[in-house]
């Protein structure tokens, strides 16, 4: 249980799939320990650069002339891990990174172009940072930075920290995506996709305060990140709160919670499929979603009462009342009140009179 | 989902009657799962949205009384309870007393909008405190009077404030956790972990994950504001609790910090490369080339701080606002250059203090922030970045200053805008963390 850290899941599914990944958290909260153990776990050598310490030419290159041209030359960190075809780069402290540092480390962290060199696809990206309020001497991310990012919050648990202590750390499992992972990617694009047509407004919001820069934030950029992340997380089956972190880390914290909120609305029936076919009707297993998909198939009789719709409403009611009695009843209450001139009452109406006369809300 | 499978009589019409006479909190009521657990005693709520139900005790309820409950307990999740327990500094034995604060946060405004909780619920005048005030608030008055009452010699100190009056004799009737009679040893019902965010034993894995509560909340949140624009008849409380839900607050601290850190650094390039004199690595590497590389410069910036003194002011904010740029300033390596300006109004000349305990507020109207800026860029050596702390009501400068960054801080909730060439922080008091 408490092994199943959700920024731990999300951090090796970011692995997996090759996003560049940065963890936010208080220093000492184990976000070094935990990369590097990853990275042993798996057996992939490890390249630790701490970014605050090194100028912009250790990630541009460092210009050399030869003969007519400048050659921008990669440093040894940037060889081995270009040579090993796979790996993992580890960037530290990048939020005590001055701003120069920073810009030097757009190319890195995307197009992983160290200077002249270009690290393999196979080379996964980390990163992790102090948040601005902690590190004495933090600047925030620039914004573009923050954009080529998916932003984790590194939380540490009493709990974990407890186990952690008492019978050592358990590293951060990165999965194995099946292969062919990447077709599923084609399937969650187009739900961002149908997202963004619903809401234009969120597909490029730029942060407007000083303090909201340095945070993911949504952009084209990084809604192909979050349909990236959470195929990849489909695939390697993680938990619904990490595939939840990795969505809000790209794209920000608003972005991201209305996204979530739109899927979840997404998996509820359509209410004109519904009442064209009663029988069709499965009512949701959560309440809350039953409630939600029975007020809107109401809310639809309510909007056009037809004959036939109005008594295709209460099938569905009918079929819904044995489950959730009360759930139905709340919607037979809007269905009553729009009850189409000359319609015979239905026979379902009487499923609901007990509930509704022991709630208070019938008279006798 | 039957009613026979919880095994709770009444579950149906109680929680039919909850989201007949609160429709805005219908989402909520149906979203969480309710389980039998005979011979708890009890009525709980844990935080993933799983109420544990003692068939015995809610059979001796009504329908409207059990769906009051299930009212109360979903308010307990959506005001978060349980995590802002462990916010507030919540010790294990101080529980009870977290649980009648939330109760009174929730109690202040459902209870005359037709709560019928059975028992007598608690109501903030039984804390002797005012309503509408947050659970955080009303558990520090607590604390205060139990503490004034063990330094007295009270002792045990669990019963916090007054004793709630009401009087009412049954006790195995009395649901006394959210409900009056709250002190009575013995009948003190537990609202679970979803009120004060201490694990119960009982709390097993399963029921919603942390993300699916998050959008349940927000859903719940749109479903009030949408009830609150078409019928208008929400409880006020509840309609704040709604709106800060869905546009959550900033902690100004956090805001004034990041202005302020992105105004030094733009002015001083930060810590930046710069061609002004030669990197050293240059003559590492200028046996192969006779390329120049920059080094790395840090100008330090000038900072002056106007405060605005007019008796508007509120001397409590102005002080801590004060240390908080200060304590920031120091954070940056910048305390030696700080010059803080008292300012009032236009034609006093700006005073000079080395330190936010000097500044006083001489009171009297006409404040003219215009003359602050003014007396800040006369400075020599002139400053890069004024921070101006003001309430707002005072004339501005049409025009920025040249070559001079404005971080303004407005105090107080109802400042007017500032001018929009200077950078705004809404200062609103004492912010969580």
């Amino acid at each position: 249980m408490s092994s199943r850290n959700p920024a731990v899941e999300a951090l090796g599914v970011a692995v997996a799939a090759r996003v560049p990944v940065l963890l936010w958290g208080a220093p000492g909260t184990g976000k070094t320990s935990a990369i590097r153990a990853m990275a042993e776990a798996m057996g992939l050598p490890c390249e630790t650069v701490i970014a605050s310490i090194r100028e912009p030419s250790d990630f541009a290159g460092l210009p050399i002339v030869v003969g007519a041209e400048v050659r921008f030359a990669p440093p040894a960190w940037a060889r081995r891990l270009a040579e090993a075809g796979h790996g993992l780069l580890f960037l530290d402290e990048l939020s005590t990174a001055p701003p120069a540092v920073q810009a030097a480390l757009l190319r890195v962290v995307l197009e992983r172009a160290v200077g002249d060199l270009t690290l393999p696809d196979e080379v996964a990206v980390v990163a992790a940072a102090n948040p601005p309020e902690q590190a004495a001497d933090g600047w925030d991310l620039s914004a573009p930075l923050a954009n080529r990012l998916c932003h984790l919050a590194w939380q540490t648990d009493p709990r974990s920290v407890a186990d952690g202590l008492a019978g050592g750390w358990t590293a951060p499992v990165v999965p194995v995506l099946p292969d062919g992972w990447e077709a599923e990617e084609i399937l969650s694009r187009g739900l961002v996709a149908a997202f963004l047509h619903v809401r234009p407004g969120l597909a490029c919001v730029p942060p407007s305060d000083a303090a909201a820069a340095g945070r993911g934030w949504p952009s084209p950029r990084t809604w192909e990140m979050a349909a990236r992340l959470m195929a990849a997380a489909g695939a390697a089956g993680t938990g619904d709160d990490a595939r939840s972190a990795l969505i809000r880390g790209a794209v920000g914290d608003g972005a991201g919670v209305e996204f979530l909120a739109w899927l979840v609305e997404m998996d509820l029936p359509d209410p004109e499929r519904v009442l064209a076919d009663p029988a069709s009707f499965r009512l949701p297993e959560r309440g809350d979603r039953a409630y939600a998909a029975l007020a809107a198939i109401a809310a639809a009789v309510a909007t056009d009462p037809t004959p036939e719709r109005w008594t295709a409403g209460w099938q569905v009611l009918g079929l819904a009342a044995d489950a959730a009695p009360d759930v139905a009843a709340v919607a037979a209450r809007v269905l009553a009140r729009c009850r189409p001139d000359g319609t015979a009452l239905p026979a379902e109406i009487h499923l609901f009179a007990p509930v509704l006369r022991d709630a208070g809300l019938l008279p006798g | 989902m039957t009613v026979a499978e919880h095994g709770i009589g009444d579950l149906a019409a109680a929680r039919l009657w909850a989201a007949t006479t609160f429709p805005y909190l219908a989402t909520g009521v149906f979203g969480a799962q309710v389980i039998a657990e005979p011979g708890s005693g009890t009525v709980s709520v844990d935080e993933s949205w799983r109420m544990r139900a003692d068939p015995e005790l809610t059979a001796q309820w009504s329908p409207a009384q059990l769906g009051s409950v299930l009212i109360h307990h979903v308010c307990h999740l959506l005001r978060t309870h349980g995590e802002r327990a462990q916010g507030a500094g919540v010790r294990p034995d101080e529980a009870r007393r977290w649980v009648r604060a939330a109760d009174a946060e929730i109690n202040d405004d459902l209870v005359p909008a037709g709560l019928d909780l059975p028992g007598r619920p608690v109501l903030p005048r039984d804390l002797g405190a005012e309503d509408d005030l947050l659970a955080e608030q009303y558990f520090d008055g607590i604390r205060h009077a139990s503490q004034a009452q063990s330094g007295a010699g009270a002792g045990a100190g669990d019963r916090p404030g007054q004793r709630a009056g009401g009087g009412l004799g049954g006790e195995s009737q009395d649901r006394s956790a959210p409900s009056g009679a709250a002190d009575t040893a013995g009948s003190w019902l537990d609202c679970g972990s979803g009120a004060d965010g201490m694990p119960r034993p009982g709390d097993a894995p399963g029921g919603l994950s942390c993300w699916q509560a998050e959008l349940l909340r927000r859903q719940v949140a749109q479903e009030v504001i949408a009830h609150a624009r078409q019928a208008g008849t929400v409880p006020a409380g509840l309609l704040r609790w709604a709106e800060e839900t869905l546009v959550p607050k900033v902690n100004w601290r956090v805001l004034l910090a990041a202005e302020l850190r992105r105004a030094v650094a733009e002015v001083a390039g930060a810590v930046d490369y710069s061609y002004r004199r030669p990197s050293r690595r240059s003559a590492a590497v200028s046996e192969f080339s006779q390329v120049l590389l920059p080094a790395l410069r840090r100008p330090v910036p000038e900072v002056a701080v106007v405060c605005d003194t007019s008796g508007s002011m509120t001397e409590d904010l102005l002080a801590m606002v004060l240390a908080e740029v200060e304590g920031l300033l120091r954070a940056l390596g910048l305390a030696r250059q700080v010059r803080v300006l008292a300012c009032d109004t236009a034609v006093a000349p700006a005073q000079r203090v080395s330190s936010a305990r000097q500044v006083q507020l001489v009171g009297g109207g006409g404040t003219d922030m215009g003359a602050g800026i003014a007396a800040a860029a006369a400075l020599r050596p002139r400053p890069a970045v004024t921070v101006v702390l003001t309430d707002g009501y005072t004339p501005w400068p049409a025009a920025p200053p040249k070559g001079m960054r404005v971080v303004v801080g407005l105090l107080g909730g109802q400042a007017p805008e500032a001018p929009p060439w200077t950078r705004s922080v809404r200062v609103t008091g004492l912010a969580p963390g």
